[in-house]
């Protein structure tokens, strides 16, 4: 009770003078604690083994039926396709495809859909899906499943996966032989990749909406036929029908997560068929024990933190998460060693195809949707996982830094006293007179802190960052004919060049840069908090890569040496938004062509942290990823505060200026510099 | 009533104005922190439809308007609805300056309070004391909480009805620091048929009114007792049956619709057994009305608008269906207890309590509803904290109270054997 009931009648606590005089020590501590935390995840005293609780799903309960024939379907389908593909080099065989799902006895329909582009003048694309529905025999078509496979092109620069789509098929030959589905299937077949998908789901879920012609970029239009509620999708990429591994793929949009029982009912059933599964499969390699168990958990953790920190789906499964439907990929690699395993072709996708029918019997098993297990944790292992009450106290731990400081900050914030003196001393060494009037009531009222010009100056920083997320998707700007990624990085660098500026224009009066200190810390720590909440790798590799900047940013001019603020300012030019942008895409570069000279690669990354900036907006606004928001709306103006308060101008010797009020950023014409802004690639 | 009054008005209501013309007004309408089943206003719009129509509002479960109200909104619905922002901003303003006028006179009342009382005051004590400016400050203070505070600010885009509770409660202060004894009761019992919990500020009003006598006290809670009757019977004639008190008190005492809010309420009852329901119901409705208001009366006899306080205060944490709109108004009374604030030791991790659990509502209302990875429990949490936030708050200012009072008379630098001295209480 006693931290309600303080009897003591002194406001003034010992503890809190003396923490204010430790704030960089114990924030050190913290920050450490939560990474030290984080990498004590990969141990294994820290994590658990996973299991399936949804006890429906009973995975591999039943016999596999499906046999050989199937798999004879799927190759003679395999070599019509092919056959296909080379009268439609660059577009699906629809017909083919709708011809064989007829055949099968599917009800067939297809799907057209719309994206009206906005760079670059505007253009138009059109996009066809194909889909066949089985209709469930035992219930009425109140809920569905879906098996889909994207299809490419032959001219198509990716992975060729065209081997999926008589897999899918030879799977829907078979499931329409039995009688026991209690949902409807779909077979879905998308074109164009994520687009055809979020075209397709879009379509599904709100079809007889009409769209508003000028906010929408994609137009989905409308479905024929529809197969209830969605429980579950599967998506299906096999390199070829002979496969080596199978890569299942998990992380979907804004890193979000289908259920954890999802994942290991195809682990459980995958394992039972012999298949080499896992997440982030890769081809078995010479044998390295160098590697301990916990290196290799620990790479595990951070390999999927680093997917899922985008925000950008690992497969077209990812777009399912939106709608509230577990769903993911799996993706299997071609099988390269024919020398020494030799498998018979004529049975060679009979597990996979065994698999496919595994799953989606126990899939079709569910009762209500997947509930029972977890949404958030991260993979260290196949078999073991982090749940989230184990890794958010290393995100906890990392913001409290920011309230713990905020909280001293304002327990020491400067009193009338000080003030004054700071005041007298000013106008004693400057030669201007007076001091704006603030501070000027009786001498026993505390001070007052100029609320408003802070409040204010927040607003401006805000509002840029909110024009970053408006400005590069109006019409005047849309109607210029530049492209995507020159547009909007010009106007990114410029708005963060009006940021730059900002703190050498506006000076905040006495005391505002001290509030201004704490009101940043304040919205940093919430900005983590709900990052963090909504996708937990992006929210954790902010905090790891900006906390220590936050601990070390300090207003007050007494006792810290020049070169330390310098440092410090130094510091913060580097965490600019776009320079962190820059620095991975160039790091990422680095990485992909490593033969290249110095120049050529920071050239070539500084074109592609251009276009990433532009995908980042055209995914945000067709897909509905949040990193752009984030980075532009949140980080940018979190970074001017700090460059505000890392170049710490003070209303002493800055008087004349007197401008009270931010300027409003105008709309600027398109100006020359250039930065690179945003990552994705 | 000088100018920099009329201008904060003007930029309130400006600023009101501005949001009802974006899109704000229909998402804040639909957010379940502002828009509880008491007072959203589809579920007015849907009473007066049905009012209109000649159709018992109350024989459905969705209204719960009282049909004075309804009524007597009727008009405005059915042949202005383009003016229905207006409307609304007009009243919120309206409530800002009644804040205001009930400030100014509290201040005068306080200031002629003290200048009786000045020779008794120990000698340190000047900031404890009300100030000449403070008769200037303090109204601005209340005034700028109420008008500027998001929480209002999105309550009234939102058209809740919470408008006309924060109005009817300010009318109430405000009679009350006048002495106003009828205007006084007739809005309470208003109040009290509408929403049933301001009931508790039957012990302010007493305490006002009735001076030390218990015969007065009695005459004034039967006269309360008669006007809430007559009330009634006015709503009663409106349709002609007594459907009405089940569908507005009868609903809020009986805690029917579950849909998730800022408050306690939802999370245990839908956790709970139905057999025990009866009693938790008791417990609840036990703990937001009458448990605190015996102990706060006896202890705050002196300061009936510091009672009335912390009782609006208290019944916006623990009231069936709370909204955000609820808290603004109670934020906005604080400025009030200026010169306690120097004892306020817990305002600022108030202050950060509030934004963070605000922003992980939106977060986890968002991963809970759309998303589906979080659950109910992610969204209590938050809503729990903010709640535990507010008690913070509330006691905070109780103690503050305390301590001031008795610096006031025993000087704040009190030493016992060269260390200073602790306040304990017994």
């Amino acid at each position: 009770m006693g931290l309600l009931s303080d009897p003591s009648i002194s406001t003034q606590s010992k503890l809190v003078d003396g923490l204010a005089r430790h704030v960089r020590k114990v924030c050190l501590v913290l920050y450490v604690a939560g990474v030290v935390w984080f990498f004590c995840l990969a141990l294994p005293e820290f994590n658990h083994g996973t299991y399936l609780s949804e006890n429906a799903l009973s995975p591999g309960l039943v016999y596999p039926e499906i046999r050989v024939d199937a798999n004879r379907l799927a190759i003679q389908l395999l070599e019509e396709l092919h056959r296909e593909r080379t009268n439609h080099v660059s577009t699906t065989p629809h017909a083919w495809i709708a011809a064989k799902m007829n055949e099968f006895g599917l009800e067939t329909h297809t799907h057209n859909y719309t994206l009206r582009y906005p760079f670059g003048g505007g253009k138009e694309y059109h996009g066809k899906n194909v889909y066949g529905i089985l209709r469930a025999p035992r219930i009425a078509s109140t809920e569905g499943i879906v098996f889909t496979a994207p299809y490419r092109a032959a001219s198509s620069v990716h992975t060729d996966i065209s081997p999926s789509v008589p897999l899918l098929l030879a799977f829907a030959d078979f499931a329409r032989r039995k009688n026991y589905w209690a949902k409807d299937l779909i077979f879905l077949v998308t074109e164009q990749e994520q687009l055809g998908m979020q075209a397709w789901l879009e379509a599904y879920h709100d079809g007889d909406r009409v769209p508003d012609a000028n906010r929408t970029y994609l137009r989905p239009g409308n479905l024929p036929a529809r197969a209830g509620s969605l429980q579950a999708a599967l998506n299906i990429e096999v390199q070829d029908l002979e496969i080596d591994y199978v890569d299942v793929r998990i992380e979907g949009l804004n890193g979000k997560l289908p259920n954890l029982d999802m994942f290991n009912l195809v682990q459980r059933i995958m394992a039972r068929e012999g298949i080499a599964s896992g997440y982030k499969q890769a081809p078995r390699k010479k044998r390295r024990h160098s590697q301990s168990v916990y290196e290799q958990n620990l790479r595990g953790m951070l390999s999927m933190l680093a997917s899922q920190a985008s925000g950008v789906p690992t497969g077209n499964h990812g777009l399912f998460h939106r709608y509230r439907i577990d769903a993911l990929t799996i993706a299997a690699a071609r099988r390269q060693t024919h020398a020494t395993l030799k498998g018979n072709p004529g049975s060679a996708a009979v597990p996979l195809l065994k698999a496919i029918e595994g799953i989606s019997r126990s899939l079709n098993n569910l009762l209500e949707r997947f509930h029972q297990s977890f949404f958030f944790y991260v993979i260290v292992n196949n078999d073991r996982y982090i749940s989230i009450g184990d890794y958010m106290p290393a995100l906890v731990a990392l913001v409290a830094c920011a309230f713990v400081k905020a909280y001293l900050k304002w327990a020491t914030l400067p009193s009338a006293s000080e003030m004054e003196a700071a005041a007298a001393a000013a106008s004693a060494a400057g030669s201007e007179s007076e001091l704006p009037s603030p501070g000027e009531a009786e001498p026993d009222e505390p001070f007052d802190l100029p609320y408003g010009s802070v409040l204010i100056y927040l607003v401006a920083t805000l509002a840029i960052g909110y024009l970053c997320n408006v400005l590069p998707l109006q019409q005047y700007f849309l109607e210029i004919p530049m492209g995507a990624a020159p547009l909007t990085t010009s106007v990114l660098s410029f708005l963060s060049l009006i940021g730059f500026i900002l703190p050498f224009v506006v000076v905040l009066p006495p005391g505002g840069l001290e509030l201004l200190h704490v009101a940043f810390l304040l919205i940093y720590g919430c900005a983590m908090i709900a990052i963090g909440l909504l996708n937990f790798a992006l929210g954790f590799f902010v905090a790891v890569l900006t906390v220590p900047l936050v601990i070390s940013l300090e207003t007050s001019e007494e006792n810290t040496k020049s070169s330390f603020r310098n440092s410090i300012r130094l510091l913060t030019l580097i965490l600019n938004p776009m320079m962190i942008v820059y620095v991975i895409v160039l790091a990422m570069t680095f990485y992909q062509f490593p033969e290249l000279p110095m120049q050529k690669i920071m050239l070539r990354a500084a074109t592609a942290a251009m276009d990433a900036s532009a995908y980042g907006l055209i995914d945000s606004v067709i897909y509905g990823n949040f990193l752009y928001f984030v980075v532009s709306t949140v980080l940018l103006p979190l970074w001017i505060l700090c460059w505000t308060l890392a170049l710490s101008k003070r209303r002493d010797y800055a008087d004349y200026l007197d401008f009270d009020e931010a300027p409003s950023p105008q709309p600027p014409a398109p100006p020359a510099q250039r930065q690179a802004k945003l990552k994705r690639n | 009533m000088d100018a920099k009054f009329i201008k904060l008005l003007l930029l309130g209501g400006a600023a009101r104005f501005y949001f009802c013309r974006t899109s704000l007004g229909t998402v804040i309408g639909n957010r379940v922190e502002f828009a509880t089943p008491l007072n959203s206003h589809k579920r007015m719009q849907e009473g007066i439809f049905l009012l209109q129509n000649g159709i018992d509002p109350y024989q459905g479960d969705v209204v719960h308007e009282t049909p004075l109200i309804l009524s007597a909104l009727s008009g405005l619905f059915r042949n202005f609805p383009q003016f229905l922002p207006v409307f609304y901003i007009l009243l919120d303003i309206f409530t800002a300056a009644l804040l205001y006028m009930m400030a100014q006179r509290f201040v005068r009342k306080k200031q002629d309070q003290q200048n009786v009382e000045t020779k008794e005051y120990a000698t340190d004590t000047t900031e404890l004391q009300f100030s000449g400016s403070d008769k200037m400050d303090i109204p601005e203070l209340v005034i700028v909480a109420y008008l500027f505070n998001p929480l209002t600010v999105l309550s009234c885009v939102g058209m809740t009805s919470t408008v006309f509770s924060n109005l009817f409660l300010a009318a109430f202060l405000y009679c009350l620091t006048k002495g106003l004894l009828l205007p006084c009761l007739l809005i309470l019992a208003f109040e009290t048929v509408r929403s049933f919990y301001p009931v508790v500020l039957l012990a302010p009003l007493l305490l006002t009114f009735s001076g030390r006598s218990i015969r007065s006290g009695f005459l004034i809670s039967l006269l309360f007792a008669a006007c809430c009757l007559v009330i009634s019977v006015a709503n009663f004639f409106v349709l002609n049956s007594w459907n009405f008190l089940d569908g507005t008190l009868g609903f809020i005492f009986y805690f029917r619709d579950l849909q998730p809010n800022i408050g306690l309420f939802w999370y245990f009852f839908t956790e709970m057994f139905e057999h025990f329901r009866i009693m938790f119901l008791i417990t609840f409705q036990l703990n937001a009305t009458v448990l605190y208001l015996l102990p706060l009366s006896i202890k705050l006899r002196r300061e009936p608008l510091l009672l009335a306080t912390i009782l609006v205060a208290l019944m916006a944490v623990f009231r069936a269906y709370p909204s955000l709109g609820d808290v603004g108004f109670y934020l906005a009374l604080l400025p009030l207890w200026k010169r306690c604030w120097k004892f306020m030791a817990h305002g600022f991790v108030v202050f950060t309590f509030f934004i963070v659990t605000l922003s992980m509502m939106g977060v986890l209302w968002h991963l809970w509803i759309y998303a589906g990875s979080a659950n109910a429990n992610f969204y209590f949490g938050a809503t729990l904290a903010f709640s535990t936030g507010q008690i913070f708050l509330i006691t905070d200012l109780l103690f503050a109270h305390v301590k001031r009072d008795f610096c006031l008379f025993n000087g704040q630098k009190i030493l016992i054997d060269g260390e200073e001295a602790k306040i304990v209480l017994k």
